[in-house]
């Protein structure tokens, strides 16, 4: 039995013990604890040391606000760091180390910046290592020097090296209501849009559904609120029209009711099962969604308010009712308002001594008088805590008389004894996503507290319960029933609702949320903000809350500040005299909670890429081609034998290609299937040079613009039929190209009639070139001739190859007799195969893009490396292509004085004159200035060795261009160290008559 | 056209198709995953205002009555059409030559049509919990209300276009592009393992 | 944020890819008029408030679509087809 545990009572299964180690040491906890729960059974208070101060901490709270309690959980080597205990569920070999501490947690090295406080107060960065340097300890210098010592110090958790092994997934849901929050607003809201026939999602961000039910010790139509709230869930999980999402945090309120949540799915769990993910990413498209997400208790800003065990009034609670817990043996209560009064009777009822109640407020109410009786308390009324006594573990507290007109204490201090301090400021509803969805918040004096404005006109949102400041438990039932049919449209009916008991007491608190005395009183825990940080901010001028938060960095950590906000505001609108609403309050953004990395990248793992194969991908690669990524696709680089360099390998296949033959896989160009009545006229426009007088089984080169002039992408297109072309488009553009031409289609010209449709997966393609191409053909098609006269340069025919129909079109790209080959895509290996069969007495070599790329280089051919959005057809010499006898797209601006002008970089060949390779992207110089690279003139945009030229060369775009013809210049390659002379040659480097394709 | 049929069309999904029960097996499975291999996969476009004589050209040529509307969709005897677009159509058959039988008898002042047969690869995925892995990778609403039977939906994973229709209660065939079918396929395993898959 | 394809129905944004301002005109396609080419290709209005746009469904139906979407709020205010809308039939429009 753990030493803090209630003889009886709480949530836990008594039965089954959970064995687990925190920071090396074995606690034996039970099924249904929280490890926080489980560390304060087993007496653990010491949980994590402070962000700045290495102060040591102990759980302020009980729910996914805690700000103290962070801890680091180790699966294998894989460290999660910055989880709240109190949202980690314990299962068997749970190990979880404690963070920011060195050497161990009640010992801590850090600590000694406690001492140094006033030189680490906010600013501190910003004065110290922000601007110019002054003097040796100052400047941005300095932060370098000191940056690793500091992030060590101060921080949170260490994140692991180790790869994450664990599965992430995404899961997209649609529904008519999405609540979020079970708590009885909640669990009324889904119960009635259910029962109105609505599909409902209710989302939990803990293990069980009930939120406040499950700890309020409350009773609800007679039943302890909590079995009412688990007969409630049980009850809408055998709905089929209901999903009940447990451990769910919704984090993020998006445009159009697209709400993000997170679902722990194994991290409870020992091991997750197969294929099971360890968080899955919800994103919710919802018609309306219901906010019931309650409220957060605020601690009061004191001296010593964040020493271990000083806690939440509500936390304690929930800690003895729901886990069976009590955080001390004897508790001191400090607060502000009633709703402490109620946890106290709990705390009682468990077990608990209440040695006193210290309460701001001269004037108690006779009903909270009779409560701290039943409790066994003192109650010292008009008092204030002004400092907590103890190391690492609250021996007791000090009070005074406490004046809340004029908010100063007097009066003889007092100690009193106690190793539990509760606390209660006053409730902050959790506006969050409302607050993301635009909603301003409203400033409520009586509950002073920000309020969700009623849901505008438009707002698909309606909240219930604790959300809109309904405090009771009675009203959250009425509230929450009322929001679950609005919202599904459903008129209010006459309906019995559940009964719950009159909460006592006011919902209001007094409106004091700091206690002025000597001493660090905190605001922001996990950022280690002081109210005296909030005055120095206020002395400095940030008085903005935008600039509060970020000069003193309240709010920003991983909590976001859902414990301080409030009492941060209310600080600064005193030192500015101004009322709370008016310094107003920040905007809630994503996310709510942390989420993890993994939950955003879900199935998108490994290279985040889907790989997209050609038909024949898998004899590529048994053929002992190194495969290499084109945008998403998989082209072979080379087929290398044994021994050999990438460039002794692309240089063999070239060669081969110009003495016998070569065949590449071509089947990655985008193709278009372009039909229709249209089509031709629709060519002539999207084209710089005619297409409607190309006849039927004939191909045309083809180049287009974009509107503003440059070009953009050219290829063939085949004539298939009057109405029937089938386009072709670089590899790269092909999705590009689509999207521009069904533009045009749909929103300039939607008079013409033509299809556009992607058949670049119909079609395998295999491009054979060389001097004995057209005899493998003629040795392997049937059903057609392939000489001269059949199938002209530019012509296409239809045969067969091994029985496959077959389109061939005898185009060149290597600049050699070449004929593209397309055959139905799952044929595409049968035909393959054939080719190289009818190859092998001729010699043909498959060749991968290297080679490709140097036959292009030597043909001077421009791709994509050419077309690179900044070059003009005249740039690139093909202003052959650009028509004069109509308008197409870009031919009005491809004029312009810009574009015309002389000293444009044009496209020119490069020999290397020193030997030695040439690299694309290396600038072009007149002059080689190695110290101070400059006066670039243009740059390379493709190099290769030539095997026909034997030399290195290079396409390049120089300024001048073709004028500096035979002239030499240098390239300047400083990245690269490589700088040499190059002589400056047309881009033609081999056969420029075209004498070897033509035949 | 007979010679078609003397040589195996290769499915791009051959190395990495692997039947058998695969993920969380203990209760048996829960979807079953298969290739739905068509002879013939064909797109129809008709031009603007000719969408209900490309609807009577389906019912003529391919016996399959397709309702108006838009995504409206049936599957019958081996066959199965959808509308995909405004005026497009996917019509796809067990045997081959659907293509050719549409060339030739639809009229293009109707429209176009465009063979597909070998460019798409179809996708089944059938059982209780398929709506569930498909929510995973897909952000459209499968239920049944939301997704008749018969009716088709064109959608995106990231970079992976796909025509989905709905063939019965608890199947769906879904259509990609052929070269990043092996990629989808081995996404769709590894996203069933959870619940279990069998590939058929 | 969601936009509902008069197609589709309802998709998530990540499906449609924004093709620019909707209230450009293009001039007739032989129209040598520099600066009314000029103000086509490069003059985009900026409103805070409602403004008209085109996306194309790209991951669905591929349909180009006249949205009305408020910048300030990214409220959908309409959504309709481009083609066959009258607004889209422009001078420029070749019959």
């Amino acid at each position: 039995m753990n030493p803090r545990r209630t003889a009886t009572g709480g949530r836990v299964n008594r039965q089954r013990p959970v064995r687990f180690t925190f920071d090396g040491t074995a606690y034996t906890g039970h099924a249904g604890d929280t490890l926080a729960s489980a560390l304060l059974a087993n007496g653990v208070v010491l949980a994590g040391r402070s962000f700045k101060y290495h102060r040591p901490r102990g759980l302020l709270s009980a729910g996914l606000d805690e700000p103290n309690a962070l801890v680091t959980v180790m699966r294998g080597k894989v460290r999660e760091p910055n989880v709240p205990a109190t949202m980690i569920e314990i299962h068997d070999g749970l190990t979880v180390e404690s963070q920011n501490r060195f050497p161990s947690l009640a010992f801590d090295i850090g600590a000694v910046n406690q001492l140094a406080g006033k030189l680490i107060s906010a600013g501190f960065y910003y004065k110290t290592f922000m601007g110019p340097a002054i003097g040796p300890l100052k400047g941005t210098r300095f932060w370098m020097l000191c940056e690793h010592v500091i992030r060590r110090a101060a921080g949170l958790g260490r994140a692991g090296e180790a790869p994450d092994t664990s599965r992430y997934e995404r899961m997209n849901a649609f529904c008519d209501v999405l609540v979020v929050g079970s708590g009885p607003a909640g669990l009324m809201a889904a119960s009635a849009a259910a029962e109105h026939g609505a599909n409902v999602i209710l989302a939990e961000a803990d293990a069980h559904a009930g939120g406040s039910a499950n700890w309020s010790g409350e009773t609800i139509d007679g039943m302890l609120a909590a079995d009412w709230a688990a007969d409630m869930a049980a009850g809408l999980r055998e709905r089929p029209n209901v999903r009940l999402l447990r451990r769910t945090a919704v984090w993020g309120c998006y445009d159009g009711n697209t709400l993000v949540a997170v679902e722990r799915v194994s991290d409870h769990k020992a091991k997750a099962g197969p294929g099971e993910p360890r968080h899955r990413h919800w994103v919710i498209r919802a018609r309306s969604v219901v906010l019931a997400t309650g409220a957060f208790e605020r601690p009061l800003v004191f001296p010593g308010n964040d020493r271990p065990s000083v806690m939440l009034a509500s936390a304690a609670e929930r800690y003895a009712n729901e886990f069976g817990v009590l955080p001390a043996e004897t508790f001191i209560v400090f607060t502000n308002n009633d709703s402490a009064y109620l946890s106290t009777i709990s705390l009682k009822k468990a077990g608990a001594n209440i040695a006193a109640i210290v309460d701001v407020r001269q004037d108690v109410g006779e009903a909270m008088r009779i409560l701290a009786s039943e409790a066994g308390a003192e109650l010292l009324a008009g008092h204030a805590v002004v400092a907590t006594e103890g190391g690492k573990a609250l021996r007791g507290v000090k009070v005074q008389r406490f004046n809340m007109t004029s908010g100063t204490v007097s009066g003889e201090a007092r100690s009193l004894s106690a190793d539990g301090l509760l606390m209660s400021g006053g409730w902050s509803p959790a506006i969050h996503l409302a607050s993301q969805a635009g909603a301003k918040a409203e400033w409520d004096n009586g509950l002073q507290a920000f309020l969700p404005p009623a849901p505008a006109r438009n707002s698909r949102w309606l909240g219930a319960g604790a959300f809109t400041g309904n405090f009771s438990t009675g009203g959250a039932l009425a509230e929450g029933h009322a929001a679950g049919l609005a919202a599904c449209g459903a008129e209010p009916g006459e309906t019995s609702l559940p009964t719950a008991e009159t909460t006592l007491g006011s919902p209001e608190p007094a409106p004091v949320f700091e206690i002025k005395a000597p001493g660090k009183a905190f605001v922001d825990f996990q950022h280690d903000v002081t109210v005296d940080d909030v005055r120095l901010a206020h002395r400095e001028g940030f008085v903005s809350v935008e600039h509060l938060k970020r000069y003193t960095t309240l709010g920003m950590a991983t909590d976001q500040g859902k414990t301080s906000n409030v009492a941060g505001l209310a600080i600064m609108a005193e030192a500015r005299g101004l009322p709370i609403p008016d310094v107003g309050t920040t905007r809630f953004r994503p996310p709510f909670s942390p989420v993890s990395l993994g939950a955003f990248a879900a199935e998108r793992y490994g290279d985040l890429r889907p790989e997209r194969l050609t038909p024949m991908h898998d004899w590529h690669v048994e053929h002992g081609a190194t495969m290499q990524p084109a945008g998403l696709w998989f082209r072979p680089q080379i087929y290398g034998l044994a021994g050999e360099t990438i460039e002794q390998a692309y240089v063999r296949e070239a060669a081969a290609t110009r003495e016998a033959a070569g065949i590449v896989d071509v089947s990655t160009l985008g193709k278009i299937a372009v039909q229709g009545p249209d089509a031709a006229e629709f060519l002539d426009r999207v084209y710089t040079n005619m297409f409607s007088f190309l006849p039927v089984g004939k191909a045309r080169y083809g180049l287009m613009l974009r509107e503003d002039g440059l070009a953009f992408d050219d290829g063939t297109t085949w004539r298939l039929g009057d109405n029937d072309f089938l386009m072709t488009t670089t590899t790269a553009n092909a999705g590009k190209v689509m999207q521009h031409l069904e533009y045009f289609l749909d929103v300039i010209w939607p008079e013409l009639k033509v299809s556009l449709v992607s058949v670049t997966d119909q079609w395998a393609g295999a491009a054979i070139g060389g001097p004995s191409a057209r005899d493998i053909l003629a040795a392997c098609v049937r059903k057609t001739g392939v000489d001269n006269k059949a199938l002209p340069f530019m012509g296409i025919v239809h045969g067969t190859i091994a029985d496959v129909p077959v389109m061939i079109c005898r185009l060149s790209f290597s600049g050699e007799m070449a004929f593209e080959v397309y055959s139905p895509a799952d044929y595409g290996t049968h035909v393959w195969e054939a080719l190289m069969e009818a190859g092998r007495p001729f010699g043909l070599v498959p060749y991968g893009m290297e080679a490709l790329g140097a036959m292009r280089i030597e043909k001077g051919h421009v791709t994509g490396a050419e077309i690179d959005g900044r070059t003009t057809a005249r740039d690139l010499h093909l202003d052959w292509m650009l028509s004069k006898k109509k308008p197409f797209i870009g031919s009005a601006m491809m004029d312009r004085e810009g574009l015309i002008a002389s000293g444009r970089i044009q496209l020119v060949g490069l020999l290397s004159l020193d030997g030695r390779p040439l690299g694309g992207g290396a600038h072009i110089v007149e002059a080689v200035d190695q110290e101070n690279p400059h006066g670039s003139i243009g740059h390379i945009t493709a190099a290769c060795y030539s095997p026909a030229l034997g030399k290195y060369i290079a396409l390049a775009l120089v300024e001048g261009g073709k004028a500096r013809h035979g002239s030499r210049a240098f390239i300047s390659d400083p990245l690269r160290n490589r700088y040499g002379p190059v002589e400056i040659v047309s881009h033609h480097f081999f056969d420029p008559e075209g004498s070897r394709m033509h035949g | 056209m007979a010679s078609r049929n003397t040589v195996e069309r290769l499915s791009p999904l051959e190395p990495v198709y692997q039947p058998g029960l695969h993920g969380q097996s203990e209760h048996g499975a829960g979807v079953t995953l298969c290739e739905a291999k068509q002879g013939s996969i064909l797109q129809l476009t008709a031009w603007p205002g000719e969408e209900k004589r490309m609807i009577a050209a389906i019912r003529s040529v391919a016996r399959l009555a397709v309702p108006d509307g838009a995504g409206g969709g049936i599957v019958k005897n081996g066959k199965a059409a959808f509308g995909i677009a405004p005026g497009k159509f996917t019509v796809t058959a067990e045997e081959e030559g659907l293509a050719e039988a549409f060339a030739a008898s639809l009229k293009p002042a109707i429209g176009t049509v465009t063979d597909l047969s070998h460019g798409r690869t179809i996708i089944r995925i059938s059982g209780e919990k398929a709506e569930w892995v498909l929510a995973k990778l897909f952000a459209i609403d499968f239920s049944l209300p939301a997704f008749p039977i018969g009716a088709g939906r064109s959608t995106v994973h990231h970079d992976i276009f796909a025509q989905i229709q709905r063939t019965d209660n608890d199947s769906f065939d879904i259509h990609v592009f052929r070269s990043f079918a092996r990629a989808f396929w081995k996404l769709l395993c590894h996203s069933s393992e959870e619940v279990g898959y069998e590939v058929q | 944020m969601l936009i509902t394809c008069p197609y589709c129905g309802p998709r998530d944004l990540s499906e449609f890819t924004y093709q620019g301002d909707g209230n450009r005109t293009r001039p007739a396609p032989a129209s040598q008029d520099l600066d009314a080419w000029n103000a086509y290709v490069y003059d985009r209005l900026n409103p805070a408030g409602d403004h008209n746009e085109i996306w194309q469904h790209s991951g669905g139906c591929r349909s180009h679509l006249r949205v009305v979407r408020n910048t300030l709020t990214h409220e959908i205010s309409s959504v309709g087809f481009v083609r066959g809308d009258a607004h889209a039939r422009k001078p420029g429009a070749r019959k």
